[in-house]
């Protein structure tokens, strides 16, 4: 019997995210396909270091 | 005939010659619409179905905003809103892509259909199960794959839906949906649906240009898509291999 993943697991491929016309462009990981403004997606990367920052912290102290 | 697109090529469930001249019977007007037109509101009582004959509709549901996202697309053949024959309203709006031509099935026709042929009440319910194997393919399509496999996956089910109706030789068919119809079926921007577009272009899987979309390489595209055709439950399928058949060759 096949067993079958209970859930969605965390993604551990990072997005791919290009520039084009001004704009920016995230695809993936999978089910990921977003168009953002410059500014929006650096605040959001920023946002995405700084949580990444934050779960790397919590790794370390085995607040997981 | 307006029904001879109905269930064509559906495994196990096409028209005998008495059903057909049946459901054309049961047809009380034939209407035009032109394109980007309403033709049903969420929440509005109807007593009738409408089978499509030519042209592209939409069931579309708007958010707060008033952002569209397209949660189906119909095509010739297909019978656009039977699930309103036992629900009576609808959950979402009804709209023309393209110039569209319809046949109007009265609710009080399809009861009759039902005392008096049980065996093509079947095959209507067989075509609003179809209907929701494809919202399970959507709903796939939006939560795994990224933009390329999105539009890709679209493609090439719109070529084998086409391709049952007789409307596609199986790498060929027209497609009078504009890159933001495609944005609002695949939940992207418009300019990333025009890249992803030059991408398939790029990478020789597709064309699209001048409403007619070429695909070129449809095994490489139905496993840029993850495509399966399994679920339009179509006797013949488009000569290429599923996404799935190629992955195990």
């Amino acid at each position: 019997m096949r067993s079958i993943p209970a859930g969605l697991e965390p993604e551990t491929e990072p997005g791919i995210a290009s520039a084009e016309g001004g704009l920016v462009f995230l695809d993936g990981p999978d089910g990921i396909a977003k168009t953002m403004t410059a500014d929006a997606a650096a605040r959001t990367g920023q946002s995405l270091i700084d949580a990444a920052a934050i779960a790397e912290a919590q790794r370390a102290n085995g607040d997981v | 005939m307006f029904t001879e697109r109905f269930l064509r090529d559906k495994r196990g469930a096409s028209l005998d010659t008495a059903e057909r001249t049946r459901l054309e019977a049961a047809i009380s007007e034939v209407k035009t619409f032109a394109a980007r037109k309403i033709i049903a509101r969420a929440g509005e009582p109807l007593d009738q179905s409408t089978l499509l004959v030519e042209g592209i509709m939409s069931r579309y549901l708007d958010d707060r905003n008033g952002l569209r996202q397209l949660v189906a697309i119909h095509l010739p053949g297909d019978f656009l809103d039977l699930h309103a024959f036992p629900l009576k309203v609808l959950d979402h709006d009804v709209a023309t892509l393209t110039p569209a031509t319809v046949a109007i099935v009265p609710h009080s026709e399809l009861e009759a259909i039902a005392e008096e042929m049980p065996q093509l009440v079947r095959k209507l319910w067989f075509a609003t199960l179809l209907d929701a194997a494809i919202h399970r393919a959507w709903l796939f399509r939006l939560g795994r794959l990224d933009a390329t496999g999105r539009v890709a996956h679209f493609l090439c089910e719109t070529n084998a839906r086409l391709f049952s109706a007789g409307l596609s030789d199986g790498r060929r068919f027209a497609l009078g949906l504009t890159q933001a119809d495609l944005a609002e079926i695949c939940g992207l921007t418009t300019v990333h649906v025009n890249r992803v577009m030059r991408q398939l272009r790029e990478e020789k899987l597709c064309i699209f240009r001048s409403s007619l979309v070429e695909i070129l390489d449809p095994a490489g595209l139905a496993a840029r898509g993850q495509f399966n055709p399994a679920y339009l439950y179509n006797n013949h399928d488009v000569e290429h291999l599923s996404s799935r058949q190629r992955q195990k060759s």
